[in-house]
């Protein structure tokens, strides 16, 4: 693929330069193989985020829905996508992941399981890559609404993704703010449906930007929407901007879906009405809305701690 | 015109037998492992065009030819499953699910098939043919790569997650020793009655003696010394280094360094070509690099993302299990 050619020569660049020499320092050279993968990405996960950028800044200054005096709250927003797609998180995932996947795996070749893949189960997928991937995209999506889903039915899981929600500015940038503990139940939950049908690798980079492009651009603060058909296809940023909805936070909300609205209309859930709605959640914590990163973790697990002991949200 | 048809025949069977050896390298092909594209490269040796790529299930790591040289196995570790492929046309001919093949190799005699699972924490012994399951050995941590004994009793593996290296008795399926040898561990060789084993996390090989697990040597390479490979001619030793990202040339006697080559974008496996060059994959820069070990010239080729194991038909096997 020419389009990502540019993209691996950086990441070959970071692991041949930086990645190897510090593992090779530091003692950690076992993990080299794996640190390929981090590299490619935290490449694409730049690449994601200066797309981005490039698309969705003329987009939210040209035709924004909300105008705001400062963008403060915005900043901390900006940490958590970089933290997210470039930096840290992506490395400790990589490195728990491995982890948890070598001895899960080993526990599993042990009782003599291999767990199935798609194409296993559809042996016709076999050495049609492409059409697999699309399949494994909207296999995961479905996964991932019901994972948003669920969160917004237990208390004790929308106290921690009230942190999502908090945010009165929502932009393009918003798409990362997540408690971590939130994060880290996606990231079982990721594992739980990679041991059921597998996962493709960075078999389609590209693809997977363009995907979390949409993600960044359904956050974006920006009158946008895809047209009749459209909205039906894809979330856009108004069919999302609902989900973010004043009177939708908490445990009754509408437009689930992250990359596709399909799931919304098959379980009742779909909201398209044509209004550009107020983002927020009323019930939040303000430091959870304005406060620093650290702040906006300490308020959620104080929600959490709180919502475990009342059983509210 | 009846008169110069003989003489016309002549020259043209004179034509046909001049361009059979070109018609022969024409039909060589080198088949590039892409682990993190899932895909498998196909390269004209003499063009250096891809001429195919052979989409597989995930992440594709390492090859093996069967004893009788019939079929070229690959190990695809993601997807926990062996791919057979023809080694003429490299069609690929069936899958038979096993739990995550990376380095692999079938013992001298034939009888076994050993698969190292890096990410499953085991080494399986197969029988050869059937691929039926004989013996499992749960090994801590990261068993990486394999060789064995001329005599195909003792399988040696490297642990990668750890400073060691094991022996395994393939007569008894049980551990012999296991032994401290230096940062994460990766290739392993059985040469002239010792085993060497490339030390990732420093710039050595170390030498044990076979019977005890003890080290008894330190070969001098570059940093990050990976992989070993044995030249055709079995008079030199190839180790590639992953940090420096050199290939050192050792005397396969002494072991004293006779040159080193600096071979940018992460060398991994390598295969020796018939012309005397080494085609090596190199893991961080997408592409194949061809070694001219008189210049140390390296010229590259476009691959996939991540390659790692190569063949090329007709070549000679590195001497290691597979590639």
């Amino acid at each position: 693929m020419q389009l990502a050619a540019p993209f691996d020569f950086a990441a070959g660049f970071l692991q041949e330069n930086v990645i190897l020499p510090l593992l090779y320092q530091t003692g950690l050279m076992q993990w080299e193989e794996w640190s390929f993968g981090w590299a490619l990405f935290a490449v694409y996960g730049a690449a994601q985020v200066l797309l981005a950028t490039a698309i969705c800044v003329p987009l939210e200054r040209l035709r924004p829905v909300e105008h705001w005096p400062d963008q403060q709250a915005v900043w901390v927003d900006m940490l958590y996508t970089m933290l997210s797609r470039v930096g840290l998180l992506p490395l400790v995932t990589f490195v728990l992941f491995a982890q948890i996947q070598m001895n899960l795996n080993g526990w599993l070749a042990d009782r003599d399981i291999v767990p199935p893949t798609l194409e296993g189960l559809v042996p016709w997928l076999l050495g049609r890559p492409v059409l697999t991937f699309l399949i494994y995209a909207i296999v995961l999506d479905f996964a991932e609404y019901w994972r948003h889903r669920l969160s917004h039915v237990f208390n004790w899981w929308y106290s921690l993704h009230a942190l999502h929600h908090a945010q009165r500015q929502m932009t393009f940038w918003s798409d990362d703010r997540n408690h971590i503990l939130d994060d880290l139940i996606g990231f079982v939950w990721f594992m739980v449906v990679a041991l059921l049908i597998g996962v493709p690798p960075m078999q389609f980079p590209m693809l997977v930007l363009l995907l979390r492009l949409l993600e960044s651009l359904s956050h974006a603060n920006t009158r946008l929407n895809f047209g009749w058909l459209g909205e039906r296809l894809l979330v856009s940023p108004r069919f999302h901007r609902a989900h973010h909805g004043m009177l939708a936070a908490g445990v009754t909300s509408v437009n689930y879906g992250a990359v596709l609205p399909w799931w919304d209309m098959m379980f009742g859930t779909a909201d398209f009405s044509a209004e550009y709605v107020t983002t927020g959640d009323p019930t939040a914590e303000e430091a959870m809305a304005t406060g620093s990163y650290i702040a906006q973790q300490s308020a959620g697990l104080r929600r959490l701690v709180r919502s475990l002991r009342t059983g509210e949200a | 015109m009846p008169y110069h048809a003989p003489a016309l025949r002549r020259l043209l069977m004179l034509c046909v037998l001049l361009c059979l050896p070109l018609a022969a390298e024409a039909q060589r092909s080198v088949l590039v492992v892409n682990s993190g594209e899932a895909s498998l490269s196909v390269l004209d040796v003499t063009t250096h065009a891809e001429t195919a790529r052979i989409p597989v299930l995930r992440e594709p790591h390492h090859w093996v030819l069967t004893p009788d040289r019939h079929e070229l196995i690959i190990g695809d570790t993601a997807a926990n499953e062996l791919i057979f492929l023809d080694p003429e046309s490299f069609a690929i001919r069936r899958r038979l699910t096993i739990p995550d093949p990376y380095q692999m190799g079938f013992t001298p005699d034939g009888s076994k098939l050993v698969v190292a699972g890096l990410a499953r924490q085991q080494v399986d012994v197969y029988e050869a043919g059937s691929y039926r399951l004989l013996h499992r050995f749960v090994m801590k941590t990261m068993p990486s790569h394999i060789d064995f004994s001329p005599d195909s009793r003792v399988a040696f593996v490297s642990l990668q997650g750890t400073n060691k290296a094991a022996a395994l008795d393939l007569m008894a399926m049980k551990e012999l020793w296991v032994t401290q040898v230096g940062p994460a561990p990766a290739g392993v060789m059985w040469l002239g009655g010792r085993v060497l084993v490339a030390i990732m996390g420093a710039d050595y090989v170390s030498v044990l003696d076979p019977a005890s697990g003890a080290v008894i040597g330190r070969i001098q390479a570059g940093k990050g010394a990976h992989q070993l490979f044995l030249s055709p001619d079995r008079r030199t030793l190839f180790i590639n280094s992953r940090v420096d990202s050199t290939i050192t040339a050792v005397n396969a006697q002494s072991f004293a360094v006779e040159r080193t080559y600096r071979v940018p974008g992460g060398p991994d496996d390598l295969i020796f070509a018939p012309d005397g060059r080494i085609w090596t994959t190199l893991r961080f820069a997408a592409k194949v690099g061809i070694l001219d070990l008189r210049s140390g010239a390296v010229e590259t080729i476009p691959v996939g993302r991540s390659p790692h194991g190569i063949y090329i038909k007709g070549a000679i096997n590195s001497g290691h299990g597979g590639g």
